[in-house]
């Protein structure tokens, strides 16, 4: 299922008519990720519909990790000693005022991460921590390198091999110190280094460092004294350590997850007790709250930030009231699932997706739906095999279902006709990233020199304000250029000029509002050369009627070695369209506009 | 891992659960206060009858804070709710939504004189005036979500609090809140509302006179983010930032470019970090620019106790004073 062609976005803009209405719809969708327990695949099911959407071979039976985004899913295996990751086919982008969801099929993107024992993994701020045990190495990857399929990850070292874990936490990387002495122990403490692999700071200590969550702004780190809190500090992450209480209970979390919606940790203490923790709070900064059996599972309610859940040996699930502390409703879902025996044996599992709560029954092969506000059972899901790990993705948001749009009425509910003419407020003007052009683009200035484009000229002038041979003028003028194509593909833009290529790396060098004579205005979007050819322009500037991140359909673009010289370029403004598109489908493009 | 985007557009108020017994004696009045200059009014309109908690503390920066699970117990055990509105407090429909509160949540800028946001004022300057300003929104916004007007922080400036003559309706708002609430008390809050307002009205008088005494070629300075619009609107002087007007969005090169050219251009006399921001985008500024950095300027948040602004009164005459001595020492 795909909702969105690019192909047909390329052309919704171009084809909209004044006053098209929006053809938005709102579409929730929510996916479950299962990884078996002894076989090595992975099947995800639509869960609105408790269908089996598809089955993924891995390499080993896999413990799964959903991106903050709820693009990818990483897949660790740690008997094949390689993470590899799925692409969700979900994705969102937000517009503030709202959000627009993309649906499509999931896939393996390619991307395999490998080295001995991957054990902990942490996402912060985009980027994905694998921490190898058998190397004591971590392997840091970019959620976009992932989403590309690429492998490309940076690589940061520890002094030995230990059961440990790294954070890439913006320009430093936390990583634990081994326990020297005794190396089968924990990791005894946090090293914070810088990009060259430099300490910076005093290691801060954190005996038996076992556990890390995240909580919005807040990264906390569970050791056997307490939690190391990281927050952002000037220069490098700030480290604090918060002490379990002396009136607390022997014992320590092993396990931390962050609050979703309210700032706190859920960790597990003891075998039958949970612990909440507000690491900012000056007293009741930790609460127990105790369970009639042993733990098995535990999560939080990314919606209903109020929620998390515990699942216990008797086949209990519990609500847990974060606010009051205490567990407000139970339900009976399995047979008991006793914690005599190896941790990692075949038990439930708990995800939240949208308003259900999930849990995977391994041993009998399916999995129990809970209505999240009743807190009720409410069906289940046959799963062949031992479904095990589970993780859910998904959400709602607005659908421009762009395909069937321009079909039938060439309505994009995008582009804004006004925005399009040039009437807008500065601000709804938003710097746009490279991405949004990426892509094999053509010039269309052959076209017009070789008459591929009268008919449009002819069209043109339909209007009486110009003969199709002066508009023919206008655009002689307007879409003279020598390069004839430009390749953008991440922060690299190729020029090909007369069949040589300049190449180049460029960054965003944010954007300029220009008014026209005519009152309207435009924005031109400005990136910078980084490094490459020296014949690449210094500067580039797009123009494409739009004003905030968005795909761009075709664009006009103005180039050279000064910025502000290039603002006042209002006559000539190459013009590209897809390489895709042959000639014609250029002028008819250009005519239904 | 998900996300929820379609996003209420006002702030319900939801009853799920009873509030919660709390350690507050059975008289006060349980009050919750988003952030610390809101908690002061109150505490001078509230005096002893009303006992209050504060979300956001001294020195923190409401725009983007994350509330915490006593939060939510504050506000479930809350009788009054008092909070700015105008989108300041972007955390707050969820928190008050995990909470299930039953108490009344007052917007405490209601019927004071709302500024458009500075980017959109000059679009808008033929629409009505403030009051009219929540019905406006709705319509106001339909066009711009059509064409992505990325108006995460809303279209009204929220930093309504930097005018004193707001700060008199805040304080009547919440005289009338608490008046509701607990009825005996009522000719209690009047009373205190109607002195601390004569103070109020005092401060004002001061800071038109301090602003007086900087000539009008010099009335031109800068701070990190658009906090003082209201002030510049009342008091004239002007005001340039870098960044929004929610601490949240960043300056980018451009703006930051822009902004010392305007300084060159405008001859700004002074400029100030302020207590919530990152003061190193100022710093650079004060050094592409040649200003000295003049001081810390309170702009979304009280001082701690020790410090020169723990009061709103305090936080004003800080304000100014740094400002004048700054201008016209330099």
């Amino acid at each position: 299922m795909k909702l969105k062609s690019t192909a047909a976005t390329a052309l919704a803009l171009i084809l909209a008519l004044p006053g098209a209405a929006a053809q938005a719809e709102d579409v929730t969708a929510w996916r479950l990720f299962v990884a078996d327990r002894d076989a090595p695949k992975v099947t995800v099911i639509d869960a609105l519909k408790s269908e089996t959407i598809d089955m993924f071979q891995l390499e080993s039976p896999a413990v799964l990790y959903p991106s903050d985004s709820g693009r990818l899913i990483f897949a660790r295996q740690a008997d094949a000693g390689v993470v590899t990751t799925l692409a969700s086919g979900i994705a969102f982008e937000d517009h503030g005022d709202h959000g627009d969801i993309e649906v499509e099929a999931p896939k393996l993107t390619g991307t395999k991460i490998a080295g001995q024992k991957p054990s902990h993994f942490v996402e912060h701020g985009g980027e994905f921590a694998t921490f190898f045990d058998g190397e004591g190495v971590a392997r840091i990857i970019s959620e976009k390198a992932a989403l590309e399929g690429k492998s490309d990850t940076r690589e940061v070292k520890t002094d030995s091999p230990q059961h440990g874990v790294a954070v890439a936490y913006d320009d430093h990387v936390l990583l634990s110190e081994p326990n020297k002495e005794q190396p089968d122990e924990l990791p005894v403490g946090i090293r914070t280094v810088d990009e060259d692999g430099k300490q910076v700071g005093d290691i801060a200590d954190c005996p038996d460092l076992h556990g890390e969550g995240s909580s919005g702004n807040v990264l906390a780190l569970a050791c056997a004294t307490g939690l190391l809190v990281v927050t952002h500090g000037e220069g490098a992450p700030q480290i604090r350590h918060l002490p379990y209480p002396d009136d607390l209970p022997e014992g320590k979390a092993t396990t931390l997850v962050g609050g979703r919606g309210l700032q706190y940790f859920l960790g597990n203490y003891g075998s039958d007790k949970v612990v909440l923790i507000d690491p900012a709070a000056e007293t009741d900064a930790f609460r127990l709250v105790e369970l009639a059996t042993r733990r098995v599972h535990f999560a939080v309610d990314p919606i209903r930030a109020r929620f998390a859940y515990v699942f216990t040996e008797d086949g209990k699930l519990h609500q847990l009231d974060v606010i009051k502390g205490e567990i407000t409703k139970s339900i009976s879902l399995t047979d008991p699932y006793s914690m005599d025996g190896h941790w990692n044996d075949p038990r439930p599992r708990i995800a939240v997706a949208g308003d259900k709560i999930v849990l995977t029954d391994p041993l009998q092969g399916k999995l129990h739906l809970v209505d999240a506000a009743s807190f009720t059972e409410a069906g289940d899901i046959a799963v062949e095999g031992k479904p095990f790990n589970i993780v859910a993705v998904g959400g709602s948001g607005q659908s421009h279902d762009e395909a069937s749009a321009s079909e039938h009425n060439h309505a994009h509910s995008h582009g804004n006709d006004q925005i399009y003419k040039g009437y807008f407020e500065d601000g709804q003007v938003k710097d746009r990233p490279l991405s949004d052009w990426a892509g094999d683009w053509q010039s269309v200035y052959p076209y017009l020199t070789d008459g591929t484009l009268d008919p449009v000229m002819a069209h043109k002038a339909e209007d009486g304000k110009k003969s199709a041979a002066e508009y023919k003028a206008y655009y002689e003028v307007g879409y003279k250029t020598n390069v004839e194509r430009i390749t953008i593909e991440g922060d690299t833009v190729t020029f090909f000029r007369e069949g040589k290529p300049l190449k180049a790396r460029y960054a965003s060098d944010g954007h300029e509002i220009l008014t026209y004579e005519k009152g309207n205005r435009g924005v031109r979007f400005i990136f910078k050369k980084v490094d490459g050819d020296a014949d690449a322009p210094d500067y580039f500037q797009f123009s494409d009627h739009k004003i905030a991140p968005e795909k761009a359909d075709h664009y006009h673009l103005y180039w050279g070695d000064d910025r502000a010289a290039l603002l006042k370029e209002v006559t000539n403004w190459p013009t590209y369209y897809p390489s895709s598109l042959s000639a014609k489908d250029v002028a008819q493009e250009m005519m239904a506009h | 891992m998900f996300r929820t985007l379609n996003l209420a557009a006002a702030a319900s108020v939801i009853t799920l659960i009873c509030a919660t017994a709390s350690g507050a004696s059975a008289q006060e009045l349980k009050v919750v206060a988003s952030f610390s200059v809101i908690a002061d009014f109150a505490k001078n309109v509230g005096g002893d009858r009303v006992a209050i908690t504060t979300l956001v503390g001294p020195n923190g920066d409401a725009h983007v804070y994350e509330p915490k699970p006593a939060d939510a117990a504050a506000l479930a055990a809350a009788d009054v709710v008092l909070t700015n509105g105008l989108q300041l407090e972007g955390f707050l429909p969820r928190l008050i939504e995990a909470s299930g509160t039953k108490a009344p949540i007052i917007e405490l800028t209601k019927g004071g004189e709302v500024l458009k946001n500075a980017e959109e004022e000059h679009h808008h300057h033929h629409e009505g005036e403030a009051g009219e300003a929540h019905e406006h929104k709705a319509a106001d916004h339909d066009e711009a979500e059509e064409g992505h007007g990325h108006h995460h922080h809303g279209e009204y400036d929220p930093h309504a609090w930097q005018s004193v003559h707001n700060a008199e309706v805040y304080v009547k708002n919440i005289a009338d809140a608490f008046c509701a609430a607990d009825a005996a008390g009522c000719d209690t809050y009047k009373a205190n509302a109607e002195a601390y307002g004569k103070k109020l009205e005092a401060l004002d008088k001061e800071v038109r006179d301090a602003i007086a005494e900087i000539p009008e070629e010099k009335r031109t300075i800068i701070t990190s983010h658009d906090a003082f619009g209201y002030f510049q609107h009342e008091y004239g002087l002007r005001f340039l930032a870098p960044e929004g007007i929610s601490t949240e969005s960043e300056a980018s090169a451009a703006d930051v470019a822009a902004l010392v050219k305007q300084v060159k251009e405008d001859k700004a006399s002074a400029i100030f970090v302020e207590n919530v921001t990152n003061p190193r985008l100022i710093e650079q500024i004060a050094s592409e620019t040649g200003l000295k950095v003049g001081g810390e300027l309170y702009s979304d948040a009280l001082s701690d106790e020790s410090g020169p602004a723990s009061t709103y009164i305090d936080m004003v005459r800080h304000n100014v004073e740094t400002i004048k001595t700054d201008i016209l020492g330099s």
